[in-house]
């Protein structure tokens, strides 16, 4: 019950931000929604499947880099045209590295994640010609439900339509990914996180589950990708980086892994967090490495988990 | 070829100390490169505090080799005051505590250091040139490869023929069978760990005469160990020895045929051997 | 406070999100002694880390002194410093400057692919933005030929065009070529200019090898295995940070440069850790835009060096004088616009202000081209032992103007270095 109203509460807040809140804030919003929409899909990973993936900025990656592609090579400004090819991408290069990734658990899997991870960021980095290499390549203004706003300024654009767009995306993926892990598929994919031989004794399909599970959590990230592009307007490989692929692991725990809103609320701390700290001192990576530590030592729920204690936190560190 | 087999011997050093950390306490240790990169700054430092107290060049290998040493006992905080806390853990709760160290340490030896890039200057010629093959290597390389040979052997000899190795290998295989056994598992960790560390900051500081110390040493370096332990198996000795050649020579060998697939030949070959052989080459049975 | 009451006016003027009012108009009305606040982007880690301190000392250094004068139209100088890392990160400290901070400029910006992002966000927010380092050219292709708030850099392929240049007059005979620079657009950028201006006065010139290891690569030893396979004449080296240093070291324990001759298009960037025990006399070595140790050098270069190295044991890199200049023209400008007064110019007025100034910086005069554009002078020549360092100086000190060096404004590049009389 109070979740529900804390809900609204922050729904009503991210709708009246644009009006109220500094322009400045109201832009390290949009991060915050692409990271989130992201870090559903993440989850369903790790926290419904019990799988770790040190390489989803990849999926970040070729989001992100499709909605380049499309507006600056192929012309095409559509938003809706760039997240649906954003998706289908992203599902079209998880399908193989899903099926070879998801034969391991555990410390393999995650390395196995991170390898192709560093095989695309080699790739784009390499590929100068094609990519930009370091550059990357821009990311223009697309248009949003067909309507071209080139009149409006970037940062009016952009805390404007936009944000309410990156609103809708998010809002309509979380709906999505609150079926799903509510779902029979759901319901499977946390017997096979909790105990993969009794998921296989009941006749569930245990690799072919969590090869699902791995494509439609590339899917989120790879809109998550495409919309951190605009606000930047350039997309780069540092985005596909490994340290990337650990922080976004690193929103996930923050929030805490074990409530379905967990990444979210995490990903919202750490871009806040980060911004403030880094405006504080030089040295943020200090504080930040300590307050992962203190996460994973103290807290293994997150914030989250701080707040409401749910027994599953234990279950899936077993 | 001899340069890839330099920076193998390298390599090899940070690999084998990830594999022992990784045999005993099963953590992947990402922080492995952050103490590599540690190594190097304090072995830049005791030289050049060597150097200015006036001692003979030709020596300057003991301080260096003293001080890498040295300073791996930083291991033992951070195994008692982090990684403790996490044994029953899930690997990747380790894995990301060890991501908080490295994140950690990359501030921690730039506000100690500073940014600019530290070198030792002209002692890395100290010893002179040698003709090898048709190509001159400088003495130095040659017995840092030799050095790294030696510690090869050394930890070879330490797990098959001491009693400390035959409790690290039991540990390995059965943790609470060999506690049951009246191990002392608290500080058989903290030495363990310890080792890997020195192993790590030995290599830092034994690279350093021939490079240049740079705060992002350590990320880069990961990435390579990384493929080394893959390629070689995790947690086996051996394994890294072989993988951390292959590495290598291979980017050396990409480097003078087809420059462009360096990095990604790596990768390409890691993917190769966990889809192949998950173990990798040399790795044990399945934990 | 100024945020309620701003919420509250556009609570009451937004109607439709869409149209978003924005009502954040500049306090033009700042009084005399109310400090002016300049946001600084720096560089703090990776690679690049020295070049970002070395910027933030020129531009503190400044500070003091213009501080210490009255500053600028009688109110003092506050610095908001802010790191440069990653494209998408560091268009949001931008935006953090300009939006929350009210800054009246923005200096700084060095990695070519942060400032392509930056162009246009600058563009859109209207504060002036003077970039100490960076350019938005792409691929050599200017991709923001017009624009009205953001000062560029000069070009990134002016060092190796220089280069190119005093490889011909100082090597003569030179008939093979190998390169090695990052795998990043200045190496690739510097590596194109190069052979496209050594082609010119060397026409049979063959260009027989090219490196490009990544970024951060601190071993060289089987780059250097090639370089020395490939039995060239000359290697071209655009490295500007510790892998300068670094690939030195190790040439030295080759002997590379025994056979070989070099050109180090950029290395000066690290003059002080090139030290003379692995760097050889005779190769061409260059400063970029400041030479800390020329003898021609002015007054103020000489009170800055002797400062600097009392203050952190290190002799000055050229980032310093890019820094010192972007901060000191933009005190010019804000001069010059207010034009004898002492109300605080517009922004647009300061920016149009800038357009053409020529101030003293550390390394001489220099001044903005009306395309926005640095001009300088850049200082390369031959390295010497002959000097009371232990690292290497140069000798001649060869010094080109971007007059020449760079192309003009509106041309193409290869165009334009195809297009000299020889």
């Amino acid at each position: 019950m109070s979740g529900r109203l804390v809900l609204a509460l922050a729904l009503g807040a991210t709708v009246l931000a644009p009006l109220v809140a500094p322009t400045y804030h109201v832009l390290l919003m949009l991060p915050f929604m692409a990271y989130a929409v992201a870090l559903l899909g993440l989850n369903l990973l790790f926290g419904y499947t019990g799988l770790v993936s040190f390489g989803h900025a990849l999926f970040l990656g070729v989001g992100a880099y499709t909605g380049a592609f499309l507006t600056s090579v192929f012309k095409l400004r559509s938003m809706e045209v760039i997240l649906v090819a954003a998706a289908a991408l992203g599902a079209l290069v998880a399908a193989p590295v899903g099926a070879l990734c998801v034969r391991y658990v555990k410390i393999y899997f995650g390395m196995l994640t991170l390898a192709f991870g560093m095989v695309f960021y080699t790739f784009v980095l390499k590929f100068y010609r094609l990519t930009g290499g370091d550059e990357g390549m821009p990311f223009l203004r697309p248009t949003l439900l067909g309507a071209s706003i080139e009149g409006l300024p970037k940062t009016d654009y952009l805390a404007g339509p936009y944000y309410y767009y990156s609103l809708a995306v998010l809002v309509l993926a979380t709906l999505v990914m609150w079926r799903i892990v509510h779902s029979p598929f759901g319901l499977c994919l946390k017997t096979i996180r909790d105990n993969p031989t009794k998921a296989e004794t009941l006749g569930i399909g245990v690799a072919r589950y969590r090869w699902c599970a791995f494509v439609i959590s590339a899917v989120y990230a790879a809109v998550g990708g495409a919309l951190l592009g605009p606000p930047t307007g350039n997309v780069d490989p540092t985005l596909a980086y490994w340290t990337q692929s650990g922080n976004i692991v690193f929103m996930t725990l923050l929030g805490g892994f074990a409530s379905f809103f967990g990444p979210v609320l995490g990903a919202f701390v750490f871009i806040y967090l980060q911004d403030w700290v880094m405006s504080v001192v030089p040295f943020w990576r200090l504080i930040f490495g300590a307050i992962l530590a203190a996460i994973v030592i103290a807290a293994p729920g997150g914030l989250a988990g701080l707040w409401v204690r749910r027994p599953s936190v234990e279950a899936s560190s077993s | 070829m001899l340069s890839g087999v330099f920076h193998g011997s390298i390599l090899f050093l940070v690999s084998a100390g990830l594999q022992v950390v990784f045999g005993v306490q099963k953590i992947f240790n990402l922080a492995c490169g952050s103490f590599y990169a540690l190594g190097a700054y304090v072995g830049v430092s005791a030289v050049g505090w060597y150097v200015g107290a006036g001692g003979p060049p030709a020596l300057f290998i003991a301080p260096l080799a003293v001080a890498g040493l040295a300073v791996g006992a930083v291991g033992v905080p951070v195994e008692r005051g982090l990684l403790r806390f996490v044994y029953d853990r899930d690997e990747t709760f380790q894995l990301l505590l060890t991501f908080a160290i490295v994140l950690m340490m990359e501030d921690a030896i730039r506000m100690t250091w500073g940014t600019s890039p530290r070198s030792t200057s002209g002692l890395y010629l100290t010893y002179g040139r040698v003709g090898v093959l048709g190509t001159t290597v400088p003495v130095y390389n040659l017995i840092v490869i030799g050095a790294s040979l030696a510690i090869a052997v050394l930890i070879g000899w330490l797990l098959t023929r001491t009693t400390f190795g035959w409790i690290i290998r039991a540990s390995a295989d059965n943790r609470e069978m060999t506690e049951a056994l009246g191990v002392d598992m608290r500080r058989l960790h903290t030495t363990v760990f310890t080792l890997g560390t020195a192993l790590g900051t030995l290599g830092g500081a034994l690279v350093i005469p021939a490079t240049a110390a740079m705060s992002e040493m350590g990320i880069e370096l990961i990435v390579e160990a990384f493929a080394v332990v893959v390629i070689g198996g995790l947690g086996s000795m051996r394994g890294a020895f072989v993988g951390a050649l292959v590495v290598g020579v291979l980017r050396s060998i990409a480097i003078s045929v087809y420059p462009e697939l360096e990095m990604l030949l790596i990768y390409l070959i890691v993917i190769a051997v966990l889809v192949l052989r998950p173990r990798g080459l040399f790795g044990g049975p399945p934990a | 406070m100024r945020t309620t009451r701003r919420s509250f006016l556009r609570l009451v003027g937004a109607g439709a999100a869409a149209a978003t009012v924005r009502l954040d108009a500049p306090p033009a009305f700042a009084q005399a002694g109310h400090p002016v606040k300049l946001g600084v982007l720096t560089i703090r880690a990776g690679i690049a880390a020295p070049v970002g301190a070395a910027g933030l000392r020129g531009t503190e250094w400044w500070l003091e002194r213009v501080n210490r004068a009255g500053g600028i139209l009688g109110r003092p100088v506050q610095l908001v410093v802010e790191e440069e890392s990653n494209p998408k990160d560091t268009v949001e400290r931008y935006r953090k400057l300009v939006l929350q901070d009210k800054v009246e400029a923005v200096l700084g910006g060095i990695s070519t692919g942060v400032t392509l992002a930056l162009g246009p966000v600058a563009e859109d927010l209207g504060t002036p933005w003077l970039s100490w380092d960076g350019t938005t050219q792409k691929g050599v292709e200017e991709t923001m030929p017009n624009p009205r708030w953001a000062f560029k850099s000069v070009d990134n392929e002016v060092e190796a065009i220089v280069a190119g240049m005093l490889t011909a007059r100082h090597f003569k005979g030179i008939k093979t070529v190998a390169g090695i620079g990052n795998d990043y657009s200045y190496g690739h950028d510097c590596w194109q200019a190069y052979q496209a201006v050594l082609k010119r006065y060397t026409p049979d010139v063959k260009f027989v090898l090219e490196l490009f290891p990544k970024l951060g690569v601190t071993d060289f030893t089987s780059h250097l295995a090639a370089i020395q396979q490939s039995r060239a004449d000359l290697l071209m080296c655009s490295f500007w940070s510790g892998d300068a240093t670094i690939i030195l070291k190790q040439a030295a324990a080759v002997d590379l440069f025994k056979t070989m001759k070099g050109a180090f298009t950029t290395a000066g960037g690290v003059h002080d850790s090139l030290k003379k025990n692995f760097t050889p006399e005779g190769l061409l070595l260059g400063y970029n835009t400041m030479y800390f140790d020329d003898p021609k050098g002015s007054a103020l270069l000489k009170q800055f060096v002797r400062e600097y190295k009392a203050k952190y044991a290190e002799y000055p890199p050229y980032e310093c004088d890019h820094a010192y200049f972007c901060a000191e023209s933009y005190k010019a400008a804000v001069e010059k616009a207010a034009a004898g007064s002492t109300k605080w110019p517009e922004k647009a007025t300061v920016v149009r202000a800038l357009e053409g100034i020529e101030v003293e910086s550390l390394s001489g005069r220099r001044s903005w081209r009306e395309d926005h554009v640095h001009m300088c002078n850049f200082y390369q020549g031959i390295t010497t032992h002959k000097n009371p360092y232990d690292f290497v100086t140069i000798d001649p000190v060869e010094v080109v103007s971007t007059k020449v060096a760079m192309k003009p404004a509106g041309t193409k590049l290869f165009d334009w270095i195809n297009s000299w009389k020889i």
